[in-house]
């Protein structure tokens, strides 16, 4: 215990007189605890957002959908492939009540929207209150469609609003107008206040009830699928039918299945296979995507780049370790002389290694800490202004990573040390 | 503190057969006695005198100290050895710069395990006893020659070890100085310690109660 405060006074001397090189070696260690806690202020972030999307998408999650690439052998033989209806999803969902959810889902384009005499065109979709079980990324004013609605075909319907309003004379770029043509609609829907009121759908009156306002992205919860979600207004599909947007006869609905819980997965999509074979006979004239594998990919996806990140702030301890040993190894070099000294007047070997090893830990205690404030600037207040949002640091990562960082230089200052003790006090106090 | 050496012999490492610095060197030193070791340069004095302070090793022969074979001791039993028993004066004072008088003098108590108010108050009293009382704060590089000399005996004290071992005290020295360095260590010879002084200083030599001489590392009869 002495010996050790013996050797840290020596050590805290040796580093303010040497401050140049002292400094230069924790600049190192300290690089090393910047990108370590970076790293993995990363990861948490990632995996935070993998929960958060989880519980967003859900896992086990199904898409059936006609599949409309059904080739014939004869063109004359080809007869249209079954259509899902919404009776279907009700059936669907009544046979699997342990689906978590079954939302047929109809989506039309280019349908016009007359509001206080301006119309614009817009996309409508016909769903049930099932629809905003996943992937409901929206902050929702007045209420959503609710089975009241669908079961007596209501003509209600929920608007889409961007986050950011796009400003008006945006229309007046045509470019805008050709490739997205629903920009009038944003435009219009950002600037008035609809809710309430009513509106026309291909020249039936509908009221607004509620209006869906997606989350700015900063806070938006990424969705794991990749799929088309350009929705901009939502009716029940039931009401749509009644009302000739839908052709009950020939357009067939995407039916998008939760079935709740990832591990019976296997069970409920041979279920529902076989739902479907008894409902629509044994052809295969739909495609069941699975969703679930796609998630669980774009999951593994994250966590492998967590794992390059990470190895990263590893990689860069090691390099501030061999700049430590480096150091080390010169200072011992340098202080040939001094250790002779030490060794003639009784320091055993064990009190010289315990002179560098002490030194270069607390270079590294030293390094470790500055990395840690560092980190945590660049982390919160400098990452937050260049916008890159601020990163998720907890108390344990600045604290693991100062005894990384002392831990590292301990490790690398054991070679130096042993050389060192090594020496012969004879030839040791020889030298100059 | 006795010392026994037979047919000590000591070769360097280094050319093809290495070079041998000690041909067999036997003698034997009582407690207490006042040894002045001359020869000419090269010869291998220092050679001996670092093998007897256990600083460095023999390649042959036999070295009791205290009738333990040193060869048979572990590095920390020589090193306390060294700490506890064992006082070295250098011709070039070995004194670490950094450190004021009284830090090198405390050093060999730190490694002790001395208490620090303990430490400091017989450093304190050693360096007055060398007649550096006042100059504690002084770095070797603010000292002169005689007075760094003079730290480093204080520092060879500081343990009250049983030898001391000088390796030319006065080399760097002048003769006002080196008479006073004598004077020191023929002072604590009589207070019991055993002192063994390597010189090439006849006068100092013919001080010192016994002589041994070498030549081409043997002893002259
Ligand atoms: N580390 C070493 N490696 C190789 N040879 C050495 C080493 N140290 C000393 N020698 C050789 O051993 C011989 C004895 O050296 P030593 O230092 O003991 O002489 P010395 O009697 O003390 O001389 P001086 O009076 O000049 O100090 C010399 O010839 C020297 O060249
Ligand atoms: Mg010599």
């Amino acid at each position: 215990m002495r010996s050790l405060f013996n050797a840290a006074r020596t050590g805290i001397r040796e580093i303010r007189v040497h401050k140049m090189r002292s400094v230069l070696s924790f600049m190192a260690i300290a690089v090393g605890s910047v990108v370590f806690i970076d790293s993995f202020a990363a990861i948490f972030s990632t995996y935070d957002r993998l929960q958060k999307q989880k519980e967003v998408s859900g896992i086990a999650r199904l898409k059936i959908t006609q599949d409309y690439n059904q080739t014939s052998a004869d063109p004359d033989q080809y007869t249209p492939p079954p259509v899902i209806t919404y009776d279907d999803a009700v059936s669907l969902k009544s046979k699997l009540p342990g689906l978590y959810m079954v939302s047929p889902e109809f989506q039309s384009w280019r349908n016009t929207l007359e509001f206080e005499g301006k119309r614009v065109v817009t996309t409508l979709a016909g769903v049930t209150p099932e629809w905003a079980k996943r992937d409901f990324v929206y902050t929702l004013k007045g209420r959503f469609l609710d089975w009241h609605d669908v079961e007596n075909k209501l003509r209600v319907c929920v608007l889409v609003r961007k986050a950011v309003p796009p400003p008006t004379n945006e229309l007046n770029k045509t470019r805008m107008k050709q490739w997205d043509y629903t920009a009038a609609f944003d435009v219009l829907v950002s600037h008035s206040d609809m809710l309430g009121k009513t509106i026309k759908l291909d020249d039936v009156t509908f009221t607004v009830i509620g209006i869906l306002e997606e989350l700015p992205a900063s806070r938006a919860p990424d969705i794991i699928l990749p799929q088309n979600r350009d929705y901009k207004v939502l009716a029940p599909v039931t009401t749509l039918a009644h009302y000739g947007f839908i052709d009950e006869e020939n357009d067939s609905m995407d039916l998008s299945v939760d079935a709740g819980d990832e591990n019976n997965f296997g069970e409920s999509l041979k279920l529902v296979e076989n739902f479907l074979k008894i409902r629509f006979g044994g052809d295969e004239s739909f495609l069941i995507d699975n969703q679930m594998e796609m998630i669980k990919d774009a999951i593994d996806a994250s966590i492998k780049a967590s794992l390059v990140t990470i190895s990263l702030g590893m990689l860069a301890f090691l390099a501030g370790g061999i700049g430590i040993m480096n150091v080390t190894l010169a200072t011992v070099f340098a202080r040939t002389k001094e250790i002779g000294i030490r060794r003639a007047v009784g320091a055993s070997r064990g009190d010289i290694m315990l002179q560098f090893i002490v030194e270069a830990a607390m270079l590294g205690l030293i390094g470790g800490v500055l990395g840690s404030v560092l980190g945590y600037v660049w982390g919160v207040p400098v990452k937050e202004m260049l916008g890159l949002g601020r990163s998720p640091i907890k108390l344990w990562m600045p604290a693991v990573s100062v005894l990384i960082a002392t831990f590292t230089a301990f490790v690398f200052a054991i070679y130096p040390a042993w050389v060192a003790a090594s020496l012969k006090p004879a030839d040791a106090l020889r030298t100059e | 503190m006795s010392i026994s050496c037979s047919e000590l012999s000591k070769v360097y490492e280094g050319g093809k057969a290495g070079w041998p610095a000690l041909l067999g060197v036997s003698f034997e030193i009582k407690p207490g006695e006042f040894t002045a070791v001359t020869g000419p340069s090269g010869c291998g004095k220092s050679t001996l005198l670092n093998i007897l302070g256990l600083l460095d090793e023999p390649t042959g022969g036999r070295y009791l100290l205290n009738g333990r074979d040193i060869l048979e001791m572990s590095d920390g039993e020589r090193s306390d050895f060294r700490r506890d028993q064992i006082g070295f004066i250098f011709q070039s004072f070995n004194l670490l710069n950094r450190l004021p008088a009284l830090g090198n003098v405390c050093l060999p108590m730190m490694y002790a395990g001395i208490q620090n108010a303990e430490m400091q108050h017989r450093a304190h009293a050693l360096l007055a006893k060398v007649g550096l009382k006042g100059k504690e704060k002084k770095t070797p590089l603010e000292l002169s020659g005689g007075e760094r000399q003079r730290v480093a005996i204080a520092r060879a004290l500081a343990n009250s070890p049983k030898i001391i071992l000088a390796d030319e005290p006065t080399g760097n020295l002048d003769s006002a100085s080196s008479r006073e360095i004598m004077d020191m260590l023929l002072q604590l010879n009589a207070e019991g310690i055993t002192v063994i002084m390597v010189t090439h200083d006849k006068e100092l030599a013919a001080r010192a109660r016994r002589n041994l001489r070498m030549k081409d590392g043997r002893l002259e009869a």
